[in-house]
């Protein structure tokens, strides 16, 4: 026991109302604690005046009147205290945080049957999903729009490079000789031809993984010969 | 008796002389525009030569001393040749040496240097012939056309690309080693003995890879045998080949 609840016993030891073994226990902690010690002195205290000056107060004078005054403070505390006592502006999370909740057995596990349920359902449907998933990641090309998007970017973004490199060879192409420009562009057809392929198998198979590494390789390919010629 | 006229005599004679000393000139002539110049260096045994060269043929050969000898070639006698020897080996480059001039011309080397040395070969047109190096690293890359030779090569990582030529490799796969071939039109053709191990990705558009002994039936075929991938051997070294438009074959030694 601690000591909120030996002060608990305290009122009824001072009444003399506890069993011999409490009254020794009690007796036997208040030797040791000096705080409840003096809670047990201030009781003998209070008891002690009510029985020295018993009869001399005056008797209210009316004493249902001043009942039904505690009665409704005390109504009116509670009230304040209650949660569904929310202001009328409060929003519906306020209003929800704050009601209190009482469920008997039946309704406390039906609830948490409920609760499992869904569990157990979204657990099964997220790892059909996750599953499903993964087998796109090993067939090349099952996720289609994924993948398409993908590569029109990537595409996209090459042929932003290679049109300023292009500029750049363009300037310097008149300096070169014809034999230069001759081999130039004609290294530059073979790699173009390698690109219209891929982009032509790709439009009759989007799923077709060794087109679009051609493409890939074709298009780094391109840009690298472009600068590696814009610099002369 | 006499077969021809007089006439006809003095006519072969004089085209005689005049054919001599028009290729005597011709010759001298020749001689006189292309300037060969030939450099030495000491060299261990496992030097690094870089060389990034513009257009004409790098030929490279290994010799049993330790040194290095650079044989260069020039078409025109203002081409700057400033080869730097660095901590690893040498380094030659052309293309920086000579930036913003417009005719440059061939320029062909030869290099000799210890069989243990790596090579880095470039060049924007021309041909790389690579013999029996058996360092860490043999590169040769063409930007444009020239085909690509590399015969009694034993490295450990070999790279050999071209956009237009061909590519052959005759050599040995070292385990763990990376070996990657790539043509944009050309045929490339390795050259392998029986027992190498290697793991394969051969992709070849138009179809044509003949895989020849190395062919087994845990190969793959993929996109329509636009692609073979598979193991052969142990399959610890990994090899890449690629040809956007010609064949790929595999040939036993």
């Amino acid at each position: 026991m601690n000591c909120e609840q030996y002060q608990e016993l305290l009122s009824d030891l001072v009444d003399g109302v506890v069993s011999s073994e409490d009254r020794n226990r009690i007796e036997l902690h208040l030797s040791g604690c000096v705080a409840c010690a003096e809670v047990r002195d201030d009781f003998v205290a209070i008891v002690g005046y009510c029985h020295e000056h018993r009869g001399e107060y005056d008797a209210v004078p009316n004493e249902r009147a001043l009942w039904l005054r505690i009665s409704n403070t005390i109504e009116a505390e509670n009230l304040a205290r209650s949660p569904e006592n929310v202001p009328s502006g409060a929003s519906s999370w306020f209003r929800l945080m704050n009601r209190s909740w009482h469920l008997s057995f039946p309704q406390l596990a039906a609830a948490v049957t409920g609760i499992v349920l869904v569990v157990a359902i979204a657990t099964v449907v997220g790892m059909r999903q996750l599953s499903s998933d993964g087998s796109s990641v090993r067939t090349a090309g099952v996720n289609f729009a994924t993948n398409n998007a993908s590569l029109d970017d990537r595409y996209r973004q090459q042929q932003q490079a290679i049109a300023y490199w292009k500029d750049r060879v363009e300037l310097n192409k008149a300096r070169w000789s014809p034999e230069m420009r001759d081999t130039f562009d004609r290294n530059m057809t073979v790699i173009d031809t390698a690109l219209n392929d891929s982009m032509k198998q790709l439009n009759q198979n989007p799923h077709d993984s060794v087109s679009e590494d051609i493409l890939n390789d074709a298009l780094n390919d391109k840009v690298a010969l472009l600068k590696e010629f814009a610099d002369l | 008796m006499k077969l021809f006229s007089s006439a006809t005599r003095n006519w072969v004679k004089s085209f005689s002389v005049f054919l001599f000393i028009t290729l005597t000139i011709g010759a001298a002539n020749l001689a006189v525009a292309q300037q060969k110049i030939s450099r030495h260096y000491p060299a261990g045994k496992n030097v690094r030569l870089e060389l990034k060269n513009i257009a004409g043929t790098i030929t490279v050969e290994t010799w049993a001393r330790d040194e290095v000898r650079v044989t260069a070639t020039m078409d025109n006698r203002k081409v700057n040749f400033n080869p730097r020897q660095t901590d690893n080996g040498i380094v030659i480059d052309i293309a920086a040496d000579n930036r913003g001039k417009t005719d440059v011309g061939d320029m062909n080397f030869k290099i000799e240097l210890p069989a243990r040395s790596s090579v880095d070969l470039e060049t924007r047109s021309g041909q790389i012939t690579v013999s029996n190096i058996q360092g860490e690293l043999v590169r040769a890359h063409i930007w444009t056309s020239g085909d690509i030779t590399l015969s009694g090569v034993s490295a450990a990582r070999v790279f050999a690309t071209n956009t237009t030529g061909d590519i052959f490799f005759d050599g040995e796969f070292s385990s763990g080693g990376t070996y990657e071939f790539k043509s944009g039109k050309g045929n490339i053709t390795l050259r392998l003995p029986a027992n190498c191990g290697f793991r394969l990705v051969a992709t070849a558009p138009t179809k044509e890879i003949k895989m020849g002994p190395f062919w087994h039936d845990g190969m793959k075929k993929m996109s329509e045998g636009r692609r073979i991938i598979g193991d052969v051997g142990d399959g610890r070294a990994s090899v890449t080949v690629t040809n956007y438009q010609g064949t790929i074959n595999f040939l036993r030694r």
